[in-house]
């Protein structure tokens, strides 16, 4: 059905033309679900965007042969290809958040490629958009079909998208990251609604990622790519199982698998370092005119556990569920609090999620590093800067990096910088917010052991929020569940991953894919 | 509903708020409406009696709300200089400086909207730069100055139309509207370029959103992701700064109807400052109070209309 050959992306628009996938192949049939793996930056995206002739014809110079259904899709006319998109080929992608228009009923949404694809009235076009979207498995239909994207869930969007993209039956699929955008349990739904579909409509698909358990459980074809060349193809068991390559060897390694990589330290003394007793956080939202009133949001319900020295906690739970809030609460970000918060030694730092807006883009890194000193006085200028070259080589960069900005470097050199940041201080305790859930999997895993070595070297306690279960596995001794604002369940790793106690508990460990 | 009922209180608010804004304005300039209607030289038993007569000698709140309360029934009191009621005569000039304003509001919405398509839609084509380069030098020039500009170019070398020469409503509506035309555009050149950069800014940078590539994958043409899509998403900041232009407009058509000699509200406003004609000054600016103040509510609830985002806050 698909047959792609020779494949050459070149970006056309920078004054140095540069190549960006190389000799690309592939070819799905009728009724296939086939994957691209690789990391951000591998090309997979744009090969998956150039089949679906969403790549600027101006900017992108593409050379080798897209045939689909028999026509060569790099040289059709343009209202060729118009047919074919939408109706033939559908693409849904990653962000379900900005990939829907704002300002458009999510029926508009759903209804549009049919409304361009056949000539059926206003009513059959809703009739078969609800259809759709009972398909997909959304509830409410009737309702939904007037609502707008910012009132649906991330999960419900993602079916949204899913639903916008079959409605004219296509025979191809492509689903650019469809599930990485979404919490554990809402990913392995969307995973399941993707192999209904396959099975009930036969439609083929193209699914990308850069998760390789979720290709893995998902196609019987996977193709992995770096660098923009195809590394190794074929059955996804035979790859998975006997990689031939070396990148595939390493990829499939730094699959975080539910293994500790390294054995926390365990606490005899147990001296206290943090107390939370009794902590409530609200949001306040004004509502009212003239009389001003307040509507009051709970976000952490009456929440209580220690901390001792140096020990790694983890504090997981989906997406609303209030660890980052809680998180906030600890460092006192936050007015509308209940409870007590007892530190027993100096204000612990946080790093935050996003390594790309958590650094001022205008200033140097130097400049920022040495920024919470000059903010507590009493520094000299070359203390400063000495106390930045100290940290900067305790989390493995280069002083060279002092005089760059934060454009100037990756996503995982961001992320170091940003611990270096937290560090300055020297505080006894980091609040790490999903510090590594915007990287990829191998440059994740070198975060993790930083981490991990600034634990055992410097005694550093570490409260480590993050959705991801494995990821916790790793490198946490206790564990805190968080559902609704509320503390679900807490204790040891051996009890939390072995023994749970709570339902929820045990839901999020089967979403995650953890088996004992 | 709730939101509408919302924006109405805050309208009575506002109009109450400018029009005690403007009593207490006049009360510490110095000089009384007695001196002006009397003159210097006139003596003070002259002046407390004419106080008396003219209900100058009661406390603030109560000539405050007298006004107001005869304001609200079509009575806005006597003109001193000319002893004549202002009702009749603002009635007579409240469609001239109206239509102005509303002519230029159009103007403004009706070229910037597809001059800033155009420019976003060929951002490299030659006339496209053309457009920006003297919308840059358009929106640095004030209306006054454009204004004379104009009457010089379209009135005296073109004879487009002839400076001085308005009719009034009344006698030809035909005329009237032409004579406006001018001024109209003089005023609105200017807000015209600021919103037409606007527009294309917004269009260019909501055509990189992710939307956008969801819309191309549907089958969409380029024309039709441009008006189904985007277009709707990037008025918004648009009407945004419409509404807050509105103001700037209606001050400019105050200060245009002395450039092209129109018999509004600006020249009256003018020289009633001038006379210490406070009933005609205090009318003047309660009426375009309200004015604005209810064209900035029809643009807050358009805002509603295309911002599904913004319902129900």
């Amino acid at each position: 059905m698909l047959e792609v050959t020779d494949l050459h992306i070149e970006i056309e628009d920078s004054v140095i033309p540069e190549t960006v996938v190389y000799d690309f192949d592939i070819s799905v049939s009728a009724g296939e679900i086939v994957g691209i793996v690789g990391e951000s930056g591998s090309g997979k995206s744009m090969s998956a965007h150039a089949i679906a002739g969403l790549l600027s014809r101006k900017d992108m110079k593409k050379k080798g042969r897209i045939v689909f259904e028999g026509e060569e899709l790099l040289t059709v006319s343009r209202s060729r290809l118009r047919k074919i998109q939408g109706d033939d080929i559908a693409v849904v992608f990653q962000e379900p958040m900005t990939s829907l228009n704002p300002v458009l009923t999510i029926g508009t949404q759903v209804e549009e490629a049919l409304r361009i694809h056949s000539d059926l009235s206003d009513e059959e076009l809703k009739k078969s958009a609800l259809e759709m979207m009972r398909l997909v498995e959304l509830d409410d239909v009737e309702e939904l079909y007037y609502k707008y994207p910012h009132e649906l869930s991330g999960g419900m969007r993602q079916r949204v998208m899913i639903a916008a993209a079959l409605i004219c039956d296509p025979k191809l699929l492509i689903a650019d990251e469809p599930t990485t955008a979404l919490d554990v349990t809402i990913q392995a739904q969307i995973i399941e609604l993707l192999k209904k579909i396959n099975r009930e409509k036969g439609t083929a698909i193209l699914f990308i990622s850069h998760d390789l358990s979720v290709v893995r459980s998902l196609c019987g074809r996977v193709v992995v790519m770096n660098r923009g060349r195809i590394v190794e193809q074929g059955d996804a068991e035979e790859v998975f199982n006997n990689p031939k390559e070396e990148y595939t060897k390493n990829l499939i390694e730094a699959i975080p698998k539910f293994c500790k990589i390294a054995v926390p330290k365990k606490n005899t003394d147990r001296k206290p370092l943090l107390e939370v007793r009794s902590v409530s956080a609200r949001y306040k939202k004004v509502t009212g005119y003239l009389i001003p009133g307040t509507k009051q949001k709970t976000i952490v319900k009456n929440a209580s556990f220690t901390m001792y020295e140096g020990e790694i906690m983890g504090l997981v739970g989906e997406s609303g569920s209030g660890k980052t809030t809680l998180g906030k609460t600890i460092l006192g970000m936050l007015d509308d609090t209940e409870g007590e918060i007892i530190h027993y030694s100096k204000m612990p730092q946080m790093i935050f999620q996003d390594p790309y807006g958590s650094l001022n883009p205008t200033k140097t890194i130097g400049w920022i590093l040495q920024e919470p000193l000059r903010i507590k006085g009493g520094f000299s200028a070359k203390e400063r800067s000495e106390k930045a070259k100290e940290m900067l080589s305790l989390v493995g960069l280069d002083e060279g990096i002092l005089a760059r900005r934060p454009s100037a470097l990756s996503g995982g050199q961001r992320q170091r910088v940003c611990i270096a940041l937290a560090l300055m201080l020297e505080p006894r305790l980091i609040i790490a917010d999903e510090p590594v859930s915007a990287l990829d999997v191998t440059v994740s895993n070198q975060v993790i052991n930083l981490l991990i070595e600034l634990n055992k070297k410097l005694g550093i306690a570490i409260l480590f929020i993050s959705h991801d279960l494995k990821v916790v596995y790793e490198l946490c001794s206790r564990i805190i569940v968080m559902k609704d604002g509320e503390i679900v369940e807490q204790g040891t790793d051996e009890e939390i991953f072995n023994n749970p106690k709570k339902e929820y508990t045990k839901q999020l460990l089967l979403s995650a894919g953890y088996t004992d | 509903m709730k939101a509408v009922l919302k924006k109405l209180l805050t309208f009575i608010i506002t109009v109450l708020l400018v029009t005690l804004f403007v009593f207490v304005a006049f009360e510490m300039i110095p000089g009384d409406a007695a001196t002006a209607r009397l003159g210097i030289n006139a003596t003070p038993e002259a002046l407390e009696k004419m106080r008396e007569e003219m209900g100058l000698t009661r406390p603030f709140f109560v000539r405050y709300f007298s006004w107001l309360g005869s304001f609200f029934f079509g009575d806005m009191g006597v003109s001193y200089s000319y002893g004549v009621s202002v009702r009749s005569m603002l009635a007579s000039k409240l469609p001239i400086t109206l239509t102005l304003t509303l002519m230029a509001f159009i103007m403004v919405v009706v070229l910037s909207i597809p001059i800033g398509l155009y420019s976003s839609k060929y951002e490299d084509r030659v006339f496209a730069k053309v457009i920006d380069v003297s919308g840059q030098l358009v929106m640095s020039i004030p209306p006054f100055f454009l204004g004379i500009l104009v009457t010089y170019v379209f009135g005296m070398l073109l004879h487009m139309f002839t400076p001085g020469g308005f009719v009034s409503y009344d006698i030809n509506f035909g005329k009237f509207i032409s004579y406006l035309i001018f001024p109209a555009l003089a005023i609105a050149v200017p807000k015209a370029a600021m919103s037409t950069k606007l527009l294309k800014t917004s269009i260019l940078s909501e055509r990189r959103l992710d939307y956008v590539r969801t819309a191309y994958s549907r089958g969409n043409s380029t024309m039709d992701v441009l008006y189904k899509h985007v277009l709707k998403n990037a008025v918004i900041p648009v009407i945004t700064f419409l509404g807050m232009t509105l103001a700037d407009i209606v001050a400019g058509s105050l200060v245009i109807e002395q450039v092209f000699s129109i018999p509004g509200y600006g020249r009256l406003l003018i020289s009633s400052i001038a006379n210490r004609d406070y009933p005609v000054v205090q009318a003047i600016i309660a009426i375009i109070a309200m004015i604005v103040i209810f064209i900035n509510l029809l643009v807050d609830v358009t805002y509603q209309v295309l911002d599904p985002r913004l319902r129900g806050n």
